[in-house]
């Protein structure tokens, strides 16, 4: 055996030249390995996979006819995508491959944009320019964005849409979270557009709290406050006994009498349950507090706080000056003037103040606060960023408290610090940061919210959206937002507005909230009698609607100042009263746009003209029409529903003039057994 | 050759001197070559054909090892994310752990200037690799100069907590000490070595010793912000 | 004995070939195998000329020099070989140079292994440099009349770190540049002109798409050019300085050393 190998080595390697010849072939041989190597790559081996599959199909034609070989790619210089993805996703064009179990040869979903417009980069990362299965998707040492997992998808559209979109309704709560919880308090969100992006909150001033609370109700909700209420926004600091005794303490030392606000009770808090009941309900109160149920269901709206265990938190004193005109406490305040009486306050007082929750406070027993103590909790509120959303006197609002994140959604990897276990991407690291944010080390600030699983993927959404691409968008790109103006109505009647909180529900001129429709118009729209009757008795015109517009008691010095400044200043230009009339129309005409309304239009799908027989729920109902809006805004309204409310779910149904004309002297028509039917329901 | 004049042909036995190639043959004297012969090889082609092997054959091992292991790529050079340690290429991590030992005058520019010069005058200075013995003339004399340089270095190294050039030291020292200690007649193999090692051979041993600790260690045992880590712990 | 009857054959008509006008126009040295038409085939070639017609038979074997020098040649025409069609893909400019880089990953026919093996040979040549250049100590081999070869060793030390680190920025990824900021931060600390010598290495006061273009006409053009000069006469110097080196320390003489006598005669001659 050794011999033999002996001999063998002689044979090959004897002299320098055999040598040589036998190690030439070794070489050319490794050499020839690298173009054998690259013959047989990944990305040829899909497109083989690709023509065997598609030979068996019926359309095998078309799609071999369709298919390119080779490397396929799309080059968009001005975005910067290579995208070379298309060498093994053959079919993502190919409508007919929607039945293709497995990727990558199945067809794309049917998206508004195409692929050669965007790539595939743009939206769904991984790298763009490999032609591996590994380094096109995974994270690796040349690029470290993986492939965006499905759920976060909507964050693409976020990089150019800046404004909320129909198709997007994660993207859109995420941003809307992210405004509404607070998150922007503390840090700071430079949007692509050069805004900073707004809280929408309105976190209570801590300047007065004394006023309001007791020293206990502060401990324990600084302590837990979802135990006081489980919808509040207010995140937990995670905080000390002693750490919350401190600031409880500092917190009420602080605080400053407001005069008005400490009023000595004028009307004894009455406990009619039934009446009070019905003066919450009646006020609507329930469009913006919520209440749990027995069966700890919240009711109600949530731009106001929640009120379940109300009682134990607020003293009697202040929450009668507070109904009476919330304005003295919070200026600011989305909470409306209602114009309530002696009687009034001292039932809703009263409903209010029994619902209380005799086991919150039943364990806080606070001895008398020390000066160190005081001391000690200023400085806490000062180091938990507490003014970050407070006002809190003595206390500026610390500037740059948390980190900023205009681009966290391109926050390389390598920068961050993962728990173990944990998956190391940015996705995972968002969504963990905001599930857990004190797991993520000792002397961590950021208190524990309480969200749940899809407001989590909600803002992970929105934050994915904040990246380096949304920054550097090429401007042709960039769908921006419509932004908030910062419009106020003049004079008395805008005063009045003001203390009517019109703008919590109301939105005008681009300004105001969503709750309610929108006014910008609505001089044009309703007939003056109509708007007065409702003012002093709203009814409902959405029947699928729990929220409605609450009665504010006012005086008829104060409805006539708005009606007329409604009905004169919030005019459509477009809408000429004059041409067409609320009578007058041939009955032939109201048949026809009867026909149309039933037949050709099917309106009756989402609104209500004949209580008997139809079941639209969507739309406002129209038994009341005629004696409530224009017939110019019926007609233009026809004609072209988003010229004048962009984004209503009525559709543009094209109409012809004489349709709309037929279905507007229909609805005119409508003018039902008006007032009165409201008045019942 | 018509001059009659005449040359000495000279054979001088000390081989550092230039090579003696050419003998000038007159008629009365003949030439004398007392130096060793040797065998020696044609380089056409028996050289040649060796070198073609050699280099080939490390051309196939590059080959497979360029066919199994992808050079490495990061991602888009970016000056706002420094990566975190942020390190030279392998041959300059030895620089770089000094770096973060002195200040950059002394580990960026003296240090490797000093190398540098002290590599270029090495064959100038008459060190030589074959010179006697380090320890085996003036052995107290020599062992006292031994003691202080190598106290005196590792109180330097230890003063600025160099401790992964203060290890090879000692380690080189203690070598060294056995070397002292060594006879030439010493029956141990090793012992005969060590004894016979001249300065020079320390010094660029001990050199060599720490440029290989050092580049080993910023290679391999370095992580962020050049704490220390060990290379398998991720 | 068939293989050695095909050698003869191939022998012959290597022989032939030699033998023909194109051949003997093209090289001087003629047919033949003697030691003479040997010897003319190293020295009438105008790049084998650099060698000695002989070497010592010792100095072929492996422990004499473990072939580190010829080694490092070969890496060095690797690296010529492979860096020529890297340069038909590369432009030097930011950030194109990284897409380049991606492409002869992704999309060049061998693109990839190309880039590996200019990559793997370049840090081979870095450390068979270091071994050569060790070795040479370690056998003395450095001693009169080889001293100016020695220095021109550390030169070509200095100019293989200098194309290595220069063909390291080249793929303009985080490693190269933050490779090349630290490696050029190092200059800035020398005394007074630092800062000069960092703006002239670099074309700017940071690495940017002066110091890539700069770097690359380092890498590409004039240090190659300046390398292939200084091997040159390394390898000239070693046939003038009286071949591969052969000294007492060297196995064969040690043998003979082992007799006292000689010893005492060596140390004499010295």
């Amino acid at each position: 055996m050794n011999d033999k190998l002996t001999s063998l080595w002689q044979r090959l390697f004897g002299d320098s030249v055999r040598a040589f010849g036998v190690v030439s072939l070794i070489f050319l041989a490794s050499l020839a390995i690298a173009p054998a190597k690259n013959f047989f790559s990944e990305w040829r081996h899909y497109q083989h996979g690709y023509l065997k599959m598609v030979r068996n199909r019926s359309d095998a034609n078309t799609l071999q006819r369709h298919f390119q070989g080779g490397i396929q790619q799309v080059w968009l210089p001005e975005l910067g995508v290579v995208d070379r993805c298309t060498s093994c996703h053959v079919g993502l064009k190919e409508a007919s491959l929607t039945d293709v179990p497995t990727q990558p040869f199945r067809t794309h979903p049917a998206i508004p944009h195409k692929i050669e417009q965007f790539g595939c980069t743009v939206c769904h990362r991984g790298q763009g320019a490999a032609t591996t299965l590994t380094e096109a998707h995974n994270s690796t040492l040349a690029w470290e964005q993986p492939i965006l997992p499905a759920k976060y998808i909507e964050s693409a559209c976020g990089q150019c849409h800046r404004g909320s979109l129909p198709g997007t309704p994660q993207l859109n709560q995420g941003r809307n979270l992210l405004s509404r919880d607070g998150c922007v308090h503390c840090h700071t969100v430079k949007l692509p557009d050069g805004t900073i992006m707004k809280a929408t909150d309105d976190p209570p001033s801590l300047s007065h709290i004394a006023d309001k609370t007791s020293r206990e109700w502060v401990y324990a909700w600084l302590k837990d406050p979802q135990a006081y209420a489980s919808t509040s926004t207010m995140p937990n600091f995670k905080l000390s006994d002693d750490d919350a005794r401190d600031m409880s303490a500092f917190l009420i030392a602080n605080s400053t009498p407001l005069a008005g606000d400490t009023a000595t009770l004028t009307a004894k808090a009455s406990s009619d349950p039934a009446a009070g009941a019905s003066l919450y309900g009646e006020s609507f109160c329930a469009s913006c507090h919520a209440v749990q149920n027995a069966a700890g269901n919240m009711v109600g709206g949530d731009v106001g706080p929640e009120l379940t265990r109300v009682g134990s938190k607020v003293k009697p004193e202040w929450l009668q000056a507070w109904l009476r005109n919330p304005r003295t406490y919070d200026p600011g305040t989305a909470m409306p003037h209602y114009r309530l009486n002696d009687g009034q306050v001292a039932t809703l007082s009263g409903f209010l103040l029994a619902k209380a929750d005799s086991d919150l406070l039943a364990n806080v027993h606070l001895e008398a606060a020390t000066p160190e103590q005081i001391t000690h909790g200023k400085r806490l509120v000062s180091d938990y960023g507490c003014a970050s959303c407070h006002e809190i006197a003595g206390i500026k609002k610390p500037e740059n408290f948390a980190p900023e994140l205009s681009r966290i959604g391109s926050k390389p990897v390598t920068q961050l610090v993962f728990l173990p276990g944990m998956q190391h991407t940015l996705p995972d690291y968002i969504a963990t940061k905001i599930k857990q944010p004190r797991s993520f080390g000792q002397g961590l600030k950021m208190p524990q919210y309480t969200f749940t699983p899809a407001q989590i993927d909600s803002l992970t959404t929105a934050l994915l959206a904040l990246n380096d691409r949304s920054n550097t968008l090429p401007a042709s790109l960039a769908v921006g937002a419509t932004p908030e103006s910062d419009y106020q109505p003049a004079g008395k009647a805008g005063k009045l507005m003001t203390d009517l909180a019109c703008f919590s529900c109301h939105r005008i001129n681009g300004h105001g909230g969503d709750m309610a429709p929108d006014l910008t118009w609505e001089g044009s729209s309703v007939q003056r009698e109509w708007l007065v009757q409702f003012f002093k008795n709203p009814g409902t015109l959405r029947p699928s609607l729990i929220r409605r517009m609450p009665r504010f008691n006012l005086t008829d010095g104060e409805v006539n100042e708005l009606t007329d400044y409604i009905m004169t200043v919030y005019q459509n230009p477009v809408i000429d009263r004059e041409s067409m009339p609320l009578s007058g129309y041939s009955q032939g005409q109201v048949e026809l746009g009867k026909q149309l309304f039933y037949g050709k239009y099917s309106c009756q799908g989402c609104h209500i003209v004949d209580t008997k027989t139809d079941k639209g729920y969507i739309g406002p109902t129209l038994t009341h029409v005629g004696s409530r809006l224009s017939g110019a805004w019926v007609y233009q309204w026809m004609k072209n529903p988003q010229a004048l409310r962009p984004g209503t779910a009525e559709p543009n149904r094209a109409m012809s003039d004489e349709d709309a004309r037929a279905l507007t002297a229909f609805l005119i028509s409508q003018k039902g057994a008006a007032a009165k039917e409201v008045a019942k329901k | 050759m018509a001059d009659s004049k005449d040359f000495t042909a000279g054979v001088d036995s000390n081989a550092k001197k230039s090579p003696r190639r050419i003998v000038f043959i007159t008629r009365r004297t003949s030439a004398q070559v007392k130096a060793e012969t040797e065998d020696q090889t044609q380089t056409f082609p028996e050289v040649l054909f060796r070198a073609a092997v050699a280099v080939m054959t490390l051309a196939v091992v590059l080959v497979w090892i360029s066919l199994m292991f992808n050079a490495p790529l990061e991602g888009l050079a970016d000056p706002s994310h420094t990566p975190n340690p942020a390190k030279a290429p392998w041959y300059f991590l030895g620089l770089q752990e000094m770096l973060h030992y002195f200040p950059p005058v002394v580990a960026g520019v003296m240090v490797p200037g000093l190398v540098v010069m002290a590599l270029i005058v090495i064959p100038y200075f008459k060190v030589n690799i074959e010179a006697e013995g380090l320890f085996l003339k003036d052995r107290q004399k020599r062992l006292r100069i031994f003691y202080v340089v190598a106290t005196a270095l590792s109180v330097f190294l230890l003063l600025f907590k160099v401790y992964a050039a203060l290890v090879p030291t000692l380690i080189m020292a203690a070598v060294m000490l056995v070397a002292a200690q060594s006879s030439p007649q010493s029956p141990s193999a090793f012992r005969r070595y060590l004894a016979a090692r001249p300065l020079s051979y320390w010094v660029m041993t001990w050199f060599l010793f720490e440029l290989v600790v050092l580049t080993a260690i910023g290679t391999f045992f370095r992580g962020p912000g050049w704490s220390w880590v060990l290379p398998w712990q991720g | 004995m068939a293989k050695t009857g095909m050698t003869k054959t191939m022998n012959q008509y290597f022989d032939d070939l030699r033998g023909t006008r194109v051949w003997r126009s093209i090289f001087r040295s003629g047919t033949g195998s003697s030691t003479l038409k040997r010897a003319l085939a190293i020295q009438q070639n105008v790049f084998l000329h650099l060698f000695s017609t002989k070497v010592r038979t010792r100095m072929l074997s492996l422990s004499a020099t473990w072939y580190l020098g010829t080694l490092t040649l070969g890496t060095f025409l690797i690296l010529i070989a492979t860096g020529i069609p890297l340069m038909f893909y590369y432009h030097p400019s930011a950030p194109q140079a990284y897409a380049d880089t991606k492409d002869l990953q992704f999309v060049v026919s061998s693109g990839l292994f190309l880039r590996n093996l200019h990559r793997w040979s370049a840090h081979a040549m870095v450390f068979l440099v270091f071994a050569h250049m060790f070795k040479v100590f370690y056998r003395g081999a450095y001693r009169t009349p080889r001293e100016f070869n020695w220095v021109i060793g550390v030169i070509l030390l200095l100019m293989t770190l200098l194309l290595s680190y220069t063909g390291y920025l080249l793929p303009w990824d985080q490693l190269a540049y933050w490779a090349i900021t630290v490696g050029s931060n190092i200059a800035s600390a020398v005394p007074v002109v630092g800062e000069k010598i960092h703006f002239l290495l670099l074309g700017g006061n940071a690495v940017n798409a002066n110091a890539l273009l700069r770097f690359y006409v380092l890498h590409c053009m004039i240090l190659p050019l300046t390398a292939m000069f200084f091997v040159a006469i390394h390898f000239w110097r070693i046939r003038k300085d009286g071949g591969l080196y052969s000294h007492a320390s060297e196995p064969a003489t040690q043998r003979a050393n082992a007799n006292p006598g000689v010893v005492a005669n060596a140390k004499e001659a010295q």
